[in-house]
This record gives structure tokens, sequence and C-alpha cells, in this order.
């Protein structure tokens, strides 16, 4: 692309692009971007909806749908529509999430879950995540005519080390370069502290769809300290959907229901929450019977899974080393905070009214798109800081299947810690470590995170080879491990074999695979990008024949006109080629004129100044 | 050996002044974190990386009395972070007995379910971590403020089991946190 033509000094385009900020949520995700100084959401689906449902639907003829138009494919063909594809996010398939009331239908074996869809190859969670992220970053690039290649991608603070690690492999998946995974309470406080320029302590409730966080945050001195967070990766409003579904089941006597009824049901029920949030009551409709749900039952039913965010609370205040009294201000996140009963809980929990000014919907993907000018805006560098922590306790498994624990939980990242490992036998060579994370003392009650072997150390006495192994929690919360053996300083290699994750050579191959079929896509955003850059030097050309016509001699207007309805022709066309040639031809064309208007200026400033020299 | 106060720019002491070193430490951490470079090269990311990774230990240390006054006891060689050190054996019997029937009691309680008496028990026991770590801390002054060598030996000794009783109260602690969390839930 000719950046630097003589009509486009003016307007050189950012070198990487608009750099986003993206909200990959349960329900929905939204993205967002700084302009004029401001974070703004961006229309992402038909109706110029900011939220993008995050389903997506996967045919027989290979094509992939999401948003609104996946959802509405659901009913009918539960299998293939996947939503809440974040609930599965670095699990396995034998996790307590997995086998949750749904009607997908797995692939058996294997350590990552494998849905099996149409059109040919069953997908994984970070694949159809990758689908969400595309179909957002698509959407942005249309939005704003320019590239998107570099985004901040929130998730739960209380993601673990696979869940963060996929996320950012379906960022990878979808062409992006993920400059951060940044917490999403605390890109909600980024949100609401940015705007008011505030300092203080705050507590940020997040119950969104498939996920409760909970952070208690300190803003002093543009930094923004998390002191604590805590949280449930498997609570969310599907929960409360789900508990209306299974109520209704019982209450109609439907037993073992079709996957097909099981998600019109849940549907049905999701609106009947949201129904609830103004009516006293609501109905769900299943097959053609109703049940009527009454608000106070509903709370009921919920109850449970409401105090069970309380005591998350509690421990996260305690971790804060806060009283509830001591805070400036509780900011509501998610979708689920507009249910009634959770905000009666939440105000009783932290004794005053928790802040709810900007749209909880929106909030994060906001927060976001402010993290990422902030990295990539040099002129906002010193404005704020984030400083996130770990959410969960990282721990390596010892004799007797005991975690002993490496990292404590909410240390600030990025942090480290070294163990030494020493052989129990003669002549070992080889050493298994498991990684695993959780705050629970046996093994077996934490996540498995990895294991790797120690190879190639030295063949020594029992006891005498010395393997020091070292954990970098980088800023992202994700873990790297290195390792040396002290005695002779050789670096060992290590094989980590992620428990329910994909290898590098795995998401490598997926990468391939994706960009086989993305040659359409790149042809056609080249062609986007031209078209934006024509009109951009029309406009241009326009404006200096406008003010600058005399300075045009002898026949050039006609070359000029000439250049100028090219250029127009072109873009109507489907070839970016040509549309690129008949830019540079303008541009070449209008060079003595434009060099004219130049000179002109230059004499103008010249002059102007000799007058104030006088 | 760079230690973590040489990452302040403090004198090694156990006495420091909180207040000033979280401000310091947002300071360096705008100056040395890796969102300032999120677009510079590898090394240079690698380098952040690194050295707020040395800050943040550096903090986490400092800032709190108790791992500071363990770190303290470290940098003069005994180190009771490690699970295998001898110097936990090391502690005098008749304290360690004590625990034990201490223990006892703790367990008893929670069989019991009784949540009144594990409470009292926990606000005794905290009384009696602070004592100890006061203790530990007025050795490790001493030690810090450059007394006659021949006495340093005798001194950590003196601050170790200070500390090591100090660890045993905070394990203790935390039982008692547990089953206050589970009694609430």
């Amino acid at each position: 692309m000719s950046k630097n033509g003589y009509l486009q000094i003016h307007d050189p385009l950012k070198p990487k692009g608009q750099a986003v900020g993206i909200d990959l949520g349960t329900t929905h995700s939204l993205v967002a971007a700084v302009a004029q100084g401001k974070p703004r959401c961006v229309p992402v689906d038909e109706g110029d909806s900011l939220l993008l449902p995050s389903v997506v639907h996967y045919g027989k003829d290979g094509g992939v749908i999401t948003g609104a138009r996946a959802r509405t494919l659901a009913g009918e063909h539960p299998t293939d529509t996947i939503a809440s594809v974040k609930r599965y996010m670095g699990r396995g398939p034998d996790d307590a999430e997995t086998r949750k009331l749904s009607h997908y239908k797995f692939v058996p074996g294997a350590n990552v879950v494998r849905f099996d869809v149409a059109g040919g190859n069953p997908v994984t969670p970070i694949e159809v995540s990758g689908e969400i992220l595309r179909a957002l970053k698509r959407r942005a690039e249309a939005h704003f005519s320019m590239k998107v290649e570099q985004a901040v991608i929130t998730v739960p603070a209380y993601f673990d080390d696979a869940q963060r690690q996929a996320t950012k492999d379906a960022g990878r998946l979808a062409g992006l370069e993920v400059l951060r995974l940044l917490n999403e309470p605390t890109a909600a406080a980024l949100a609401y502290g940015l705007d008011k320029g505030s300092q203080g302590t705050f507590a940020v409730y997040d119950l969104g769809g498939g996920t409760f966080d909970i952070s208690i945050l300190k803003l002093v001195d543009g930094v923004f300290e998390v002191k604590s967070t805590g949280g449930d990766s498997a609570l969310g409003g599907d929960d409360f959907d789900r508990a209306i579904a299974s109520q209704v089941f019982q209450a109609l006597g439907i037993n073992e229901p079709s996957p097909s009824i099981v998600a019109q049901t849940l549907a049905a029920s999701r609106k009947a929450k949201e129904a609830l949030t103004d009516a006293p009551e609501a109905t769900v409709t299943v097959g053609g019977q109703s049940h009527t749900v009454k608000r106070a039952d509903f709370d009921a039913w919920i109850q449970p899974l409401v105090n069970k965010t309380g005591l998350v609370c509690r421990r996260a205040l305690k971790d804060a080393g806060v009283a509830a009294g001591e805070l400036d201000g509780v900011i509501l996140v998610g979708g689920s905070t507009r249910v009634p009963a959770v905000r009666r809980f939440v105000a009783e929990l932290f004794g005053r009214e928790p802040l709810g000014d900007i749209d909880p919907d929106q909030v994060v993907a906001l927060g976001a798109a402010v993290q990422a000018d902030l990295l990539t805006n040099e002129d906002r560098q010193d404005e704020v800081l984030l400083l996130d922590v770990i959410p969960l306790s990282l721990g390596l498994e010892t004799m007797g299947g005991i975690t002993e624990k490496l990292i404590q939980r909410n240390s600030t990242i990025p942090t480290a810690a070294a163990q030494v490992f020493t052989t129990f036998k003669d002549g070992q060579t080889g050493l298994d470590v498991h990684v695993v994370q959780g705050e629970r003392e046996l093994v077996e009650d934490n996540r498995s995170l990895a294991r790797f072997t120690l190879s190639g150390i030295p063949p020594l006495a029992a006891g005498m080879a010395r393997v020091e192994v070292r954990f970098q929690v980088d800023a992202d919360g994700i873990l790297s491990v290195a390792a040396k053996e002290q005695s002779t300083g050789a670096e060992q290699s290590i094989t980590v074999k992620p428990s329910h994750g994909l290898t590098e050579e795995e998401i490598e191959r997926m990468l391939l695979d994706s960009i086989e079929y993305a040659e359409d896509d790149i042809q056609a955003r080249q062609l986007r990008e031209q078209r934006v850059d024509a009109e951009r030097v029309l406009a241009e050309a326009d404006r200096q024949l406008r003010e600058h016509g005399t300075l045009v001699q002898g026949d050039e207007r006609a070359a000029i006109d000439a250049a100028l309805a090219k250029v127009r022709e072109t873009a109507q066309g489907k070839d970016y080629l040509k549309l690129k040639e008949a830019v540079h031809a303008l541009d070449e064309t209008c060079r003595p004129f434009i060099e004219r208007v130049m000179n002109q200026a230059i004499t103008q400033v010249v002059a102007g100044q000799s007058v104030e020299d006088y | 050996m760079r230690t973590h106060f040489d990452v302040f720019g403090l004198p090694r002491a156990y006495d420091v002044d909180v207040p000033a070193l979280e401000k310091h430490y947002r300071e360096l951490s705008l100056q040395s974190h890796p969102d300032r470079v999120a677009q510079a090269d590898a090394r240079e990311r690698l380098k952040a990386l690194e050295n707020t990774t040395a800050l943040n230990e550096a903090f986490k240390t400092l800032k709190d009395p108790v791992r500071r006054a363990f770190y303290l006891l470290k940098l003069h060689g005994v180190d009771l972070d490690r699970e295998d050190a001898g110097a936990q054996k090391d502690m005098p019997l008749e304290f360690l007995e004590e625990v034990m029937e201490l223990r006892e009691a703790l367990d008893g309680a929670m069989e019991k379910k009784d949540l009144a008496r594990v409470q009292t028990m926990g606000g005794q026991v905290q009384g009696r971590r602070k004592a100890a770590l006061d203790e530990a801390a007025g050795v490790l002054r001493a030690l810090e403020g450059g007394g006659p060598a021949e006495e340093a030996p005798a001194q950590v000794r003196k601050a170790s089991h200070a500390l090591g009783r100090v660890r045993y109260f905070t394990r203790f602690l935390e039982q008692v946190d547990a089953f206050e969390e589970e009694s609430l839930s």
C-alpha cells in the first residue's frame, strides 16, 4: 500500500492497525476500542447489536455461523450449535463441568473436550472460541476500516493456567496477537476508575453467564493493585436457567428429555429469568405445556447459588485485609447482576448500594479497550498501570499425593519460584514432575496443569544430582518452566504435556488449517482496505483542487480528471490490485500540482515569519 | 548477591517504613512493568519480566513483618521455609510437646463442632504468636545493629527458635481459619 503518497501525508495509517479490547464472554462477546480518547463498543451483530451471542453453528457443508443467527439454529441442530463454550475452556472430558446438564455430543478419549459437530472434524473449545474471536475481529475491521491484529482479551480472574492458555491459543487461531490477558474485574475497575479519576479501595462483583468473580482492588497514584481475587469458574446465570429448567421438568413430569427439548427449555428458562427482573411471574412453555414461575420461587431456587458467592467474597476481603466497611465502592459486572435477588444480596453483604452506572454488559469490554490503548498508545504509557495477581496457588505433587505449594494465591504477577529436586536412586537420569493448581491439600482435589519429565540428568549417586526447577508466571498469569542441574549447570530439556490443553504442534496444525480457508478473507479484506484508501485519496484530491485550483497548469486538469475517474471506476470492481494501481497513478499525476501547493504554503509561512521579525 | 533490600536501595534492617515502601514500589512498578514495553522487542520484554518478578518478590517479603523476619534469618543462614531444614528439628522439646497438646485440644473442639471453643483457642494462640514475633524482632534488631560478633550465633539461634514458634502458631491459626470458613458456609 502506498502509505507515503503525496495525497496521504496528512493521514498515515497506524502501523499495527487498531488495537482492541475483547470481552470473550460465556453468553455473549463484545469488542471495543478507544477512539478520540473514549472507549466505545463496536456493533458486531445483526441490528447493530453490540453483543455477539457466543454461539457457533457448524453446518454440514463445513460452513461456520456465529452470533444471533447461530443461536436461532440451536433448537433445530442442538449438537452442532455450541453455546457457552467458555465453560469448557481448558477442561477435560471427565471434568464435573463437562458432565453437567447439556445437549452436546462429545468425542470420547483425549485429554481435551472435543465436540462432535456436523461438517467433518470434531472441534475443541479453543477452536470454537477462535471462531467467536475471528467474527469480532472481522467486524471491528469493517467498522474501523483498519486492520485489527492486536487485542487485550479478558478472562475471569479465577481462570486457572489451563483456561488462560486455552484463551490465548484461541486468540492465536483467530489471527490476533494477544497483548495481554486481563482479568475481567480489573477491566471493569479500569473502565470506572479512569472515567472518574477516583482513588480508593473497590470490590468488583462479577456474575456472568458461566462464571463468578470477586476482586478487591486498590487504586493509588495511577497504580491499580489487585489485593485479592476469588471466584468460582463454574457458577453463573446459566445455572439459574438450569435451576428453572429442572423445576419445570419436575413440575411437568418430563423425564429424560431429548437434547432438543433441553435446549428449548433452557432458552425459555433464560427468557423467564430475564422477565422476572421486572415482572412478578413468568411462563415457561415446553412442547405445548406451560408452567408459571413466580419470582419468589425463583429467588428461593437460586438462593443456594447466590449464597455460594457470599462465602467467596468474605474470603477475598480477608485475603485483602480489608473490612467490608472500608470499601469506597462496589462495582457490579455481568448480566446476572440484573437479577434483583443478586442485587439485594450484594447490598446486604457489603452494607452499601453497589455502583451500576456503566452498562454491566459493556463495562468489561470498555476496560479492555482502555488497557489495549494503554499498551499500544505511547502518549498514554505513564498514565495507569495494572498489577494483577495469580488467582490460585501453584504447587507440585510430592510423596503420597500431597500438594506442596510453591506460589501462593493472590501473589502479584509476574512472579516466580524455584524448587530443588534431588534424585533418589543411584544413576537416576530422569525425574517426573507434576504441576497442579488449587488450594487443597491432596493433589487429586486440585487441577492438574501439566506433567513433565526432567531428562538428561548426569548419572550420580542417589541424592547427588540436584535439579533446580524454576516456575515463572508472567503478567498474563501463564506458567512457564525451566530447569537446571546444579552440579553441572546443564540446562534440562522439558517437554510439558498439558493435562487439559493442546500441545504446541496441535495449535500450529490448526493455524495452518485456518490459513488455507482464510485466503478468501484476505482478498476481501485487502479490497476493503484499498477502497478506504481510495476514498481518502479522492477526498484529498477534491479538496486540493477546490482550494488551490488556480495552481493547476496547462492540460494538467484533463489528466487529473481522467485519473480521478479511473480510481472511482476501479473502486466499484473487485480487483484490489487494479485499484491500487489506479490510486498510485492518481498520486503520480497530481505530484507536480501538489508540489506547487506545498511550495506556496512554505512561502506563506516564511513570509509570515518575516512579518513577525519586524 | 542482590538482596530484597538492595532492590529498594534500603539498608538491611528489621524495621521498614511500609507506607514509604509501598509508594516506592508503585514508582518502580511504573518504570519496570512488562506492560510498559508491550511493543518492544523480546529481549527488552524478558528483562522487564525478570526485573518486575524480582521487585514483586522483594515487596511481598519486606512489606510483611513476618516474611521480613524469616527473610532476615535466612540471610543469616537459617531457612525455616524449607520442609527439611535441620533448624526445625532444633526446636526445644517442651515446646513441641506443648504444640502437640494444643493440636489435640483443637482437634477435639473441631470434632465436637464447638466453634466458640475453637475461636477462643484461636484468640489465645494469636496473642502468643504476636509475643513470639515481637521477641524475634527484638533479636533481629540487635543482630542487624551490629553487636559483638561472638554473640551472633547465639542470637541467630534465639531468633530461629522464636520464629519457629511463629511458624507453628501460624499453622495452628490456618486450621482455625479453615474450620471457621467451613462452619460459616
